[in-house]
């Protein structure tokens, strides 16, 4: 079991953003995190990444607890994510933004990086060379000196997850990575997680596009409200009926 | 040659190179974008303490800077460890307060001789002077006196530190580490979300900062045989920020230049002097207006790399200006 969330609840005040939520991921999964607006898919992500802390409940990772933990430390300990809104370090080159990404993996201190020692440079040769394989994989090998903020919006998503790749996660968290993109864009971003989850990530996918989850998942997790109103594959979860009364509403008797 | 050694001179570039080195300071707390106004305070700690040293303990010259650098640094723990939570202009807030106090304790002090502070601190020309006299070079060489041998090689030192200072900021930029700084500047949560202890790396940023503040400090008390706590007060805080601000943040040539044009601005408008801090002001005006990232950016590196690496066409060098005036 890759990840647990044991009855997590998420309280701002008064107001519930998530509510006993348990579900769980299993090595080399894909887990769709569905749920109209405001359902608390993102609370839930900011949860597991500790960004947030839950006011009740637990977060294993391999048997490891996340509560309480800094956001680097999670990362560290192999979970990787991008973010609804993009958010790229802007002024850096694509290049650049995925060896900030390659990180909690590297060493080198203040000292080796102004010396320039022998093992900083093999360190540094080693990681250039992983972030170039990892911006071919998103496919924009060809833009490693662009600027981020100069990169259309496609290559950006791109670059986001070449850059949450970089810290070598086993578990890749993915916010609405289709938001924004056509049907031929959308149709290589299937290619390209599929691509991830051979190499052996488990990822968990929020996303409002149906036809892209209902293709990849392995499981989805339904919120609403920030209850959990539904889970299974796709085809069950698809004709539940509480499902299609959150999406579509319930008919008048 | 009598002309251009003259004291005067000798001083200013001395005072353009202790500058440069507060401009590197800035630069280092910048990098990581943390608007820090408390070098000032840092240097007058170091300058305090590493005159103190010399004065009164007797302890060598070479040896009392390098610790007034460390006790700015020690400073800096104790004021970075609470206000590196801090961001934006609530840390400058701080910052600046964290100036004051320590300017009103250096005036309420003995030790520090209060309001009339500490004159007489051994001078570094005049020890360079007399090592330059018994190697035997009393009469001078070259048409140069002692004096101007000394000064000399004040300047020569002051040099090769900033020199050396220089060379660490570049390989830092292009470094791990650097990159780091250059996440959390751009965007702190999605650095620390990407593995990045932001607070480790922000107070380190904080530290290298105070310490070379520290540094300029203990310099500057051994050029100018007398240090009051006046030297040390806000104007001096934001005058540190100015080099950032008028040559540019980006890159540590930015803070260099800056230092460079606010320490010989003063000097050049000397004719002027009742409108010295009117055209001061409007050129810092003028900077806002027409170019707030300050004079030398990252964009301005990459325009004179492509210049001088390869002879663009007249269309692209069209482009070129277009871009950078835009």
């Amino acid at each position: 079991m890759t990840l647990v969330v044991e009855q997590v609840t998420k309280q701002f005040g008064g107001l519930m953003a998530l509510t006993n939520i348990n579900f769980t991921v299993n090595s080399g999964e894909i887990v769709g995190v569905i749920g109209p607006n405001g359902a608390g898919k993102t609370t839930l992500f900011n949860l597991i990444t500790g960004v947030l802390e839950p006011s009740s409940g637990e977060i294993l990772y391999k048997n490891h607890s996340l509560v309480g933990l800094k956001p680097h430390k999670i990362t560290e300990l192999g979970i990787a994510r991008t973010f609804q809104n993009i958010r790229l370090f802007d002024h850096l080159t694509a290049l650049d933004n995925v060896l900030v990404g390659a990180h909690c993996r590297t060493q080198g201190g203040l000292w080796q990086g102004v010396w320039h020692t022998r093992a900083q440079q093999r360190e540094e040769r080693n990681t250039r060379e992983k972030a170039r394989e990892l911006l071919d994989l998103v496919g924009i090998g060809e833009e490693e000196s662009s600027l981020a903020a100069a990169l259309p919006y496609g290559k950006q998503r791109r670059l986001e997850i070449a850059r949450a790749l970089a810290s070598q996660p086993n578990l890749l968290l993915l916010d609405e990575p289709a938001a924004g993109m056509n049907e031929s864009e959308t149709d290589d971003l299937q290619v390209l997680i599929k691509k991830i989850q051979e190499r052996g990530v488990s990822i968990i996918l929020i996303e409002h596009d149906m036809g892209l989850v209902m293709n990849i998942c392995d499981k989805l997790v339904v919120l609403n409200f920030g209850k959990k109103i539904a889970e299974g594959v796709p085809q069950f979860v698809q004709d539940h009926p509480a499902v299609i009364e959150a999406y579509l509403g319930k008919e008048e008797e | 040659m009598e002309f251009l050694l003259n004291p005067y001179y000798l001083q200013i570039i001395m005072f353009i190179i202790i500058n440069a080195i507060l401009g590197i300071s800035i630069y280092l707390t910048l990098a990581t974008g943390q608007l820090s106004l408390g070098n000032a305070g840092f240097m007058s700690i170091g300058a305090y303490v590493s005159a103190l040293l010399t004065l009164k303990v007797g302890v060598p010259l070479y040896v009392a800077v390098p610790l007034g650098g460390a006790a700015a640094c020690l400073m800096a723990a104790v004021i970075g460890i609470p206000t590196t939570r801090l961001r934006g202009i609530y840390l400058a807030i701080a910052t600046l307060g964290f100036g004051e106090v320590v300017r009103v304790i250096i005036l309420n002090l003995t030790i520090t001789n209060g309001a009339l502070g500490l004159s007489g601190i051994p001078s570094m020309s005049v020890m360079l002077s007399k090592g330059i006299t018994v190697i035997g070079l009393a009469a001078g060489i070259g048409g140069m006196s002692v004096r101007q041998l000394g000064n000399l090689s004040v300047i020569l030192i002051l040099a090769i530190i900033l020199g050396l200072l220089v060379f660490f900021a570049l390989r830092l930029s292009t470094s791990r580490v650097g990159r780091a700084f250059a996440a959390i500047k751009a965007d702190e949560h999605a650095a620390e979300v990407s593995g990045i202890d932001t607070r480790y790396y922000k107070l380190l940023a904080f530290f290298m900062g105070a310490f070379v503040a520290g540094i300029a400090g203990g310099l500057a008390a051994h050029i100018t045989f007398y240090i009051g706590p006046k030297d040390f007060a806000y104007h001096r805080a934001v005058e540190i920020l100015l080099f950032a601000v008028l040559g540019g943040s980006d890159v540590v040539w930015g803070p260099l230049l800056g230092s460079v044009i606010l320490t010989l601005l003063p000097e050049v408008l000397r004719f002027a002097t009742e409108y010295r801090e009117m055209i001061y002001g409007g050129i810092l005006v003028i900077m806002m207006a027409f170019r707030p990232q300050g004079i030398i950016s990252e964009d301005t590196l990459r325009f004179w790399q492509k210049k001088i690496t390869s002879k663009p066409t007249i269309s692209e060098q069209k482009e070129i200006s277009r871009r950078t005036t835009r």
